[in-house]
Formats: structure tokens, C-alpha cells, sequence
């Protein structure tokens, strides 16, 4: 289990003028030809992650095996994997998995040589002693501590044991979209107070365009002293592009999926932006196996691949948490309330990941049961 | 004639500061010191010149006063509530633990006597702990749902509570809130597999507590359990007014059954979206009640 290179630990303040200046390149359209002077952009392969979510997570440990082996060969930074809310989320609330945490990610751990393995920790969800120290003993090499965007602190006690351990830690931020840019920073700044590697910000509700991307990811870069990522929904369609302004705008990891498998409309498809970032800048990953583990992702679950549609532009316009599609539409079906009409309410009332069980509730209240 | 229950409290944050009032409103208790740690806190500013004694030595307060009171809420932290329960003890006193500190009885005060570990200690120096919020506003829906069910496989206990109502200590402690309610989601059902999930939602206004529960079982009779429920629920609204059904117990699986309540807080000292920490209080006061009755 050799890793390619120890993860970054504490980057210094450098590393955010020398993804400017590879963004400058970027930006013109010039190829750049010496790797040595730019900082690579990592991806981060969530398919096996935010795509069980579009599998009612199901996802098979022997599958997760032969997507790590393709995934080992493509260069990406690191594949996430487990239930949709990440490690210890498995419940009759969100929904169980069909397969352990354990089983998944020993499997995983086998079929990666090269690439790490990364786990999605939502605090309140997992705990420490329960799910984190036995994925650290599993040999898990990132670990992404999530919460709800203005709900940082709940991550400081997971994210010191972390660093207390010694391993790799990216804080991520939830619903992004819900608060202001300034919130953004100041919860971000927490994060990496507790020790966060680096801090990614998801738009779990696909509601972001080009400029609101933009306008995060460079008052992020230019107030923290580390590695800022994004994670796209596509919901509006705009998800690709969203990870492309993302880049622009300095952020140094990107989140995506083969074929966008993921929560809702689905993520970013990583096939896609790699192609398109190979355009413009140099990378030492690799298209054709990305391209094989899209066609993999495609022929696997032809039938639940993610796509836009007016449900997803729906929720993704009311700014709700992409994972309750399949809760808002069972409930819309039980009882017989229009889907559009649910996500409008769960907008209003902000409902955020981990309240599914309030879905049933609001369409109660809706037809005055 | 009744005499008072004659009570300190420790801890003079917002749960503190709330426990006080419940208490001067109580016609059983008498709040005789109110201890925090600093002279001019906020919280005993609240209380001085209301009760004999507002006090800011921490445990040390308390040294020549024992003999004036029978018992000790502690609203303070788990590490400090091992320091302050060895000094109880030395005093002869019972305490209420608000803290996650597990150290104590956890005690349901709606559940005493029901199921086989849910009594009363029998000596006067006692500890009992209020568990959680997740842990007190499951527990009245769970054993209902539990005592129609056979061959219980799983129990679920997911809580979403404001943002607001969520302080440092709660923030800080989430595994251990983790890990207290569903040790008593187990001791009331019996069942060995339990989950607890503890959401925030920051939205405004802020949200009520709600608290959501799954079984996974052999066997339920929905209609007896609403039967328990009616039976039980009355109960929890003498001490929590705010405790409110607002799922009705349902089939989401063959073999699982889940139901939903909501905790609007009473509003004494703290806001009425506090449900969470309304009803570990209202249970803090009553499990002193029932104690203390149940001695003399």
C-alpha cells in the first residue's frame, strides 16, 4: 500500500500564489509545458462515495473493487467510499447500506496501490471511536470531516483526533450555498483552526452558477493559508462548468464522479472536466481510464444514472439537500402531493441532510392532515 | 406537613440559569445557592439578592453550607461533575447530573418503575443523569412503541434540534451524546443494536426539536401502541407541555415501525425553540421530586 507521495500536510502560504499563476494560464487558454512550476490540480474520485447515494447505497464490495483497480491507473488523487453520508451514516433515516463501511473499504484498500483512499465523516452521524479509528485502522488516507455550512464547530473534536493520529484531514462545508460569502470564510478559517489539511465547499443542493463559484472559491484562496476544493451538483445542468470556474478561481482539489454518478442530478462527471482541463493545462493524469471507469459506471447501472430533469431544477432552485430526491419522491407518491410543491416547502423551511424524517411531516402539514 | 426540597445549583450557564427559574416556580423545592466561578457572571447576577446564596468558588462554595441543602443539580461539565459528585458524596446528598458524564442512574422520570433498570436508588445519596435531550424526548415514545413490539431487532433514535439552543458543551460532546442515548435506547428496548443521529439545523426561525424513531421487529400492534401512548404521553406533559406527537407511529418497511415527536420548550428562561434543553430540565426537576418523595 505505497502511496505516490505523503499528502500534503500544513501548505504554506506559497501554494496559493503558484495556483494563481497556473490559473493565469488557465484562464488564457496557453498550455503550460512545465509541470515543475505549476501546483496539479487533484481530483477526487467520489463515485463510489456521493454515487451511492443514486444506488439507494448498494454499492457492492466486489464493484468497488473493479472500479479502485481502473480508478489506481488514472492518477486521481483519491476515491471516496462508503454510504452516501459518508462512513457510520447507514440508517433506516437517510438510508442502510447494503454493505459495511468495513467490507467496502477493505476492499477498496486492496484494489488501490497509488491512489489513496478517502472516507466522508459527517459528526452526529459517525463518532470517532466507533467509525474513524477502525477506517484509520483499515488504512484510509484522507478523511473529509463534513457539516452543515455554518456547523463547524461540531467538527473540531473529530478533526483533532485526526491530527492526533497523525492523518490527513480535508474540512469540508456543507449546503454552501445557505450562507454568505463571509460565513463561508469565517467557518472555513474554523476548520482549519482545528487543523483541517484543507477545506472543500460542496454545493449539496446543485444551486450555484459560474459566478457565485467563482466569487466562494477566490474569497476562500485569498483568506486561508490552504488547499481550497469544490464538489458540484448538477442540477442545473451547470456542474461541469461550476468545477471548471472552480479551478479558475484557484481552488486546488475538485470533486467528481464517472458519468456524475451522485446524490440528485448527480455530480460533476470527472471523465469530462479531466478532458477538458488536459485541454489547457499539464496533468500527469491519465484519460483513458477514466474513461473506461465511465463506461464501467454506465454499463453497471444503466438504469439509475443520474440526470437533469425538472425535479432536479426544482430542488436545485429551492436550494434543498439533493440526497431526499428518493424520500421527497416516495413521499409525493404516498401522498399524492405534486414533488414540486415538497421541495418549494423544504426550501422555506431550510430543512438541511439528516432531517429526511421531516419530509413526511411538511407534506402532512401541506395537505392540513 | 411537606417540607421543601431544599436544592443547589451548579453550573450557572444557560441550563443553569433555566433550572433556576423551574425551581423558584416549583411549590416542592426551595433554591437555596445558586455556583458558578465567577463573581460577576452573568448567570448569578441573574440570581443575586432572589436567593440566599449566589456563590462563586465553584464546589467550594458549597463546603459550609451542606448542611442547608439535600441535594445538588449540576449543570457544569463531565469532568467536573466527577470532582463535584466526590463532594456530594462526602456530604451525604443526592445529585442530578445534566452533564454527559454517564457517571450517575439514567433515569427517565415518565419511565420509573417500567422497565426492569429504571427505578430509584434507594439511598438518599444518590446520582442520577439525565442522559440527553435525545435520550429524554425518545424515551416515553420508545417504550410505548417497545412494549407492543416482539423480537426487536434495531433501534433507531435520530434528533434534529436549532442551531441556537446547541451550545459549546453539546457541540463538543457529540460522540458522547452519541453513545448516552443510545446506551438508554438499549436499556429500554432490550435490543442490542442501537443507532442515535444528532442533526443542526441553523435555519430561522429556529426549528423545534424533533425526535425520530425507527424499530426494526418482528412484531407491532401500531394500535396498542397508540393506546400506550395516549396512556403516557398525558404524563410528559405534566412536566414538559411541549411534547407533541407529530408522526403518528407507521409501517416504513414489513419489519419497521417509526414515529415522530416534537419538543417546544416551556420558554422559563430560555427560548421556546429550546425543546432540548426544556425537556432535560423539566426531567432534572422531577426526577429530584421523585427521589426525595420517595425517601422520606
Amino acid at each position: 500500500m505505497q502511496l505516490l507521495s505523503k499528502p500534503p500536510g500544513s501548505t504554506s502560504v506559497r501554494y496559493v500564489s503558484s495556483v494563481t499563476m497556473e490559473v493565469s494560464r488557465v484562464v488564457t487558454g496557453r498550455s503550460t509545458t512545465s509541470p515543475e512550476d505549476s501546483v496539479v490540480i487533484k481530483f477526487q474520485d467520489v463515485t463510489l462515495r456521493d454515487g451511492n447515494h443514486a444506488l439507494r447505497h448498494s454499492m457492492t464490495p466486489e464493484f468497488v473493487a473493479s472500479y479502485c483497480r481502473i480508478a489506481d491507473k488514472a492518477g486521481v488523487y483519491s476515491v471516496e467510499v462508503g454510504h452516501g453520508n459518508g462512513i457510520g451514516a447507514s440508517s433506516f433515516l437517510i438510508g442502510k447500506a447494503s454493505h459495511s463501511d468495513r467490507d467496502l473499504l477493505s476492499r477498496a484498500r486492496s484494489a488501490l496501490t497509488q491512489t489513496r483512499l478517502g472516507v466522508h465523516v459527517i459528526p452526529g452521524f459517525a463518532t470517532a471511536k466507533r467509525d474513524i479509528q477502525p477506517a484509520i485502522d483499515l488504512g484510509v488516507d484522507v478523511f473529509r470531516i463534513g457539516t452543515h455550512a455554518t456547523e463547524a464547530t461540531t467538527a473540531r473534536k473529530h478533526i483533532e483526533y485526526l491530527r492526533s493520529r497523525d492523518a490527513y484531514v480535508q474540512g469540508v462545508l456543507m449546503m454552501s450555498h445557505s450562507v454568505s460569502v463571509q460565513t463561508l470564510v469565517s467557518q472555513a478559517k474554523l476548520l482549519r483552526s482545528y487543523g483541517a489539511d484543507a477545506v472543500v465547499i460542496m454545493d449539496s443542493a446543485g444551486n450555484y452558477i459560474h459566478d457565485d463559484v467563482r466569487t466562494r472559491i477566490n474569497a476562500l484562496v485569498e483568506s486561508l493559508d490552504c488547499g481550497i476544493g469544490f464538489h458540484a451538483h448538477n442540477n442545473l445542468g451547470v456542474g461541469i462548468s461550476n468545477s471548471l470556474a472552480a479551478i479558475d478561481a484557484g481552488a486546488s482539489f475538485i470533486d467528481g464522479s464517472a458519468m456524475g454518478l451522485g446524490a440528485g442530478a448527480g455530480n460533476a462527471a470527472l471523465e469530462a472536466i479531466v478532458a477538458i482541463y488536459r485541454r489547457r493545462a499539464s496533468t500527469p493524469l491519465q484519460l483513458q481510464p477514466l474513461l473506461d471507469m465511465s463506461s464501467l459506471i454506465e454499463t453497471t447501472f444503466r438504469d439509475s444514472l443520474p440526470r437533469m430533469t425538472a425535479v432536479s431544477i426544482q430542488s436545485g432552485n429551492a436550494g434543498v439537500f439533493s440526497g431526499f430526491a428518493p424520500h421527497v419522491k416516495s413521499v409525493s407518491q404516498e401522498y399524492g402531493i405534486s414533488q414540486e410543491e415538497l421541495w418549494t416547502e423544504l426550501g422555506k423551511r431550510r430543512l438541511v441532510a439528516g432531517q429526511e424524517s421531516m419530509i413526511r411531516e411538511v407534506a402532512k402539514d401541506l395537505m392540513n392532515l | 406537613m411537606r417540607s421543601l426540597i431544599r436544592v443547589a445549583v451548579i453550573g450557572t450557564g444557560n441550563i443553569g440559569s433555566d433550572l433556576c427559574e423551574r425551581i423558584l416556580l416549583h411549590p416542592d423545592f426551595e433554591l437555596v445557592a445558586f455556583v458558578g466561578r465567577r463573581p460577576n457572571s452573568p448567570g448569578l447576577d441573574r440570581m443575586r439578592g432572589r436567593i440566599r446564596y449566589t456563590l462563586s468558588d465553584g464546589i467550594d462554595s458549597l463546603s459550609s453550607i451542606w448542611p442547608e441543602i439535600d441535594g445538588l443539580f449540576d449543570a457544569t461539565s463531565a469532568a467536573s461533575h466527577r470532582l463535584h459528585w466526590i463532594e456530594a458524596q462526602r456530604a451525604g446528598k443526592f445529585v442530578v447530573d445534566l452533564t454527559p458524564s454517564n457517571l450517575g442512574r439514567p433515569i427517565v422520570p415518565v419511565l420509573v418503575g417500567k422497565t426492569p433498570q429504571m427505578n430509584l436508588e434507594t439511598d438518599f445519596c444518590a446520582n442520577y443523569s439525565m442522559v440527553t435531550c435525545g435520550g429524554q424526548s425518545s424515551a416515553p415514545l420508545l417504550y410505548s412503541m417497545a412494549v407492543h413490539s416482539s423480537g426487536i431487532q434495531e433501534v433507531e433514535v435520530s434528533s434534529s434540534i436549532a442551531s441556537r439552543s446547541a451550545g459549546p458543551a453539546t457541540r463538543d460532546n457529540i460522540d458522547e451524546y452519541i453513545a448516552a442515548t443510545e446506551n438508554v435506547a438499549r436499556q429500554i428496548t432490550g435490543c442490542s443494536v442501537a443507532k442515535s443521529i444528532l442533526v443542526l439545523n441553523p435555519a430561522e426561525p429556529p426549528i423545534m426539536m424533533r425526535t425520530t424513531l425507527h424499530l426494526r421487529v418482528n412484531q407491532i400492534d401500531l394500535t396498542g401502541v397508540s393506546q400506550e401512548i395516549r396512556r403516557v404521553f398525558p404524563k410528559v406533559s405534566e412536566y414538559v407541555p411541549g411534547y407533541e406527537l407529530v408522526v403518528e407511529p407507521h409501517m416504513v418497511n414489513p419489519d419497521v415501525a417509526s414515529a415522530t415527536v416534537k419538543v417546544a420548550g416551556a420558554g422559563y428562561y430560555l427560548p421556546e425553540y429550546s425543546g432540548n434543553l426544556d425537556i432535560i430540565n423539566a426531567a432534572a426537576v422531577e426526577t429530584a421530586r421523585l427521589h426525595f418523595s420517595q425517601i422520606r
